[in-house]
């Protein structure tokens, strides 16, 4: 998710980014824990004005994070604007390997990164995550009452284990699905180790790498990779796909160069790209799961 | 009197940003609005000569920035008796002589003055753009019904609404509405799917425009050009007027109107 568009603002540690209509906040991995509490505080502390009120979810990604630091930021981050903190969310691989962590960790330490939508565009949310709603189980992350936010944490992660493990997710530890519900387009870049859902057109030039399926509701006309990790299970659902190129796991599909009218007149109606027999095929859509026979090979 | 900063951009070069600017300018003026147009494609400066107010220039928009000179000795009155100004561009300097934010304090100085500030930006999605776009509260987005065109919009917008700039309005210029008909070239329903933004306007391909950029006078002014009558309604749409889009249709030839005229009256018996 690093992979980041758009140039709103910049510091060295602390970067804003517009992602779909939200906005997020990216810190830089590689600064210890000080340097990022302060210079999150000095970015909020200038722009306090910009950020006047909203909801925002901490994402602590792949990461470890100790649950003092996680609470200081929470702190900063509503004192320093008007910002309120509703959600917390982080990948299913940080439980599931235990190791995540009570005591704060000696360095190399991992920063959050942050979502947050900007005031003016609450109407729209365009990113759902597997997410905890702390309203459900208030806490008050505050450094000084440590001893209540590390309850009110574990029973966070205590939902989001049983969550995960009651689902099972086979073989792949892919669980959550990123959503967008804007039109991805020309320029920008999105890396996601779930699924991800587009609720619009994702425009020529756009670039999607998922570890997991990609189903745009709309035109899929962009460069998309599902199941980037490897995984030739993944498959890409569009509602349209004139999308000249695109993988699946390491097999790359062309779209065949032959009588593209007569294509597009056989094949009106949602579209799934699969792999069988090494290679990408594209078959009407009929199911996630069902038996596709009578799929157009992509291979040039 | 607090004005709106409009921002005309396109990312690829050569689509009519800059006529757009100075068309859309003039035609605001002419319907009586206080108008000052900037340019900011510093180095590359060409509104001055679409406007034909190139030998007025003494000083430009990188001037009153540093402070060499006033806001209002930067301000080139137009040739005609509205109130339509122009603050040129800088020809020897490049897009780093300034900063986005000086940009943004100068239109919030206009914004006290004018009615509307139209700023010119560069192609491109570098310095200029950055200095352009940051100062503007709405923008338009100039494009033609080709897909190189259209994709540096996709991304322009992109780059808008990332910076916060929602709701960009589009302009499809440039159409040819025989190519059109012969389905050699996209129409405005296939530019409007794609990039999926509200059209304020479509302008004809038409000769005149060239011939009245020679001349440096905006083609607004040629009451008898289809392209001018466009710039006149996205003018009047800018201006909060609701004006349905019209449909670039053929200019018929003496032989399908007289087919038509046929084809009437042979309705208008069977009917009767």
């Amino acid at each position: 998710m690093d992979r980041n568009r758009g140039f709103l603002l910049e510091t060295s540690v602390v970067q804003v980014i517009a992602r779909g209509t939200g906005v997020a906040f990216v810190i830089d991995e590689s600064s210890p824990f000080d340097v990022v509490a302060s210079e999150l505080r000095d970015h909020l502390a200038d722009q306090s004005s910009l950020w006047s009120k909203g909801d925002i979810t901490i994402n602590v990604g792949q990461r470890i994070l100790a649950r003092d630091e996680l609470a200081q930021v929470k702190s900063i981050i509503e004192t320093h604007s008007g910002l309120t903190v509703t959600r917390f969310w982080c990948a299913p691989e940080s439980l599931n390997g235990g190791d995540f962590q009570i005591e704060a960790k000696a360095a190399p330490l991992y920063e959050p990164s942050f979502l947050t939508e900007p005031s003016n565009a609450s109407e729209s949310q365009p990113i759902v995550h597997n997410e905890v709603v702390l309203s459900e189980s208030p806490l008050d992350l505050t450094p000084n009452t440590a001893a209540a936010s590390k309850t009110a944490i574990e029973s966070i992660i205590e939902g989001l284990k049983s969550r995960h493990n009651k689902n099972g997710a086979r073989n792949r530890n892919i669980t959550e699905a990123l959503f967008i519900k804007s039109t991805f387009r020309s320029g920008e870049t999105l890396e996601h180790s779930g699924d991800v859902i587009v609720l619009a057109d994702v425009n020529p030039g756009a670039e999607i790498r998922a570890d997991g399926d990609i189903i745009v509701f709309g035109s899929l006309k962009g460069w998309v990779h599902a199941g980037a990790s490897g995984d030739n299970k993944c498959v890409i659902i569009a509602l349209d796909l004139p999308s000249p190129r695109f993988q699946i796991g390491k097999y790359l599909g062309v779209a065949p160069m032959s009588a593209p009218q007569k294509s597009k007149q056989s094949t009106i109606g949602p579209k799934i790209a699969y792999v069988r027999s090494r290679s990408v095929h594209v078959a009407p859509f009929a199911g996630r799961f069902a038996r596709y026979k009578k799929g157009v090979p992509y291979d040039g | 009197m607090t004005g709106k900063t409009i921002v005309i951009t396109s990312g690829k070069g050569g689509v009519g940003k800059t006529t757009a600017t100075a068309n859309i300018g003039t035609a605001l003026a002419m319907r009586g609005n206080r108008v000052v147009v900037v340019d900011t494609d510093i180095g590359l400066r060409n509104l001055d000569v679409i406007m034909g107010l190139e030998n007025r220039i003494v000083y430009d928009v990188v001037n009153v920035i540093e402070g060499v000179c006033k806001l209002n000795q930067a301000m080139i009155s137009d040739k005609h008796d509205y109130e339509l100004f122009l603050i040129p561009a800088a020809q020897t300097r490049d897009k780093n002589a300034i900063e986005p934010e000086q940009l943004r304090e100068l239109c919030a100085e206009l914004e006290k003055d004018f009615d509307y500030v139209l700023i010119d930006c560069p192609a491109g999605i570098e310095q200029g753009f950055k200095n352009a776009t940051a100062a503007a509260q709405e923008a338009i987005i100039v494009t033609t019904p080709e897909v190189s065109a259209i994709r540096d919009a996709d991304r322009i917008i992109g780059l808008l609404e990332s910076s916060g700039l929602h709701n960009p309005k589009l302009i499809i210029n440039r159409i040819a509405p025989e190519m059109v008909k012969r389905g050699d070239m996209m129409d405005q329903k296939d530019v409007e799917s794609l990039l999926a933004v509200e059209v304020i306007g479509l302008v004809p391909a038409d000769e005149q425009t060239v011939v009245a950029a020679n001349r440096g006078i905006p083609v607004v002014h040629n009451s008898k050009s289809s392209a001018g009558g466009a710039f006149m309604r996205i003018a009047a749409r800018v201006d909060g007027e609701d004006i349905p889009l019209m449909a670039i249709e053929p200019k018929n030839g003496l032989l399908s109107r007289f087919k038509g005229m046929v084809g009437m009256s042979g309705r208008t018996y069977s009917h009767a």
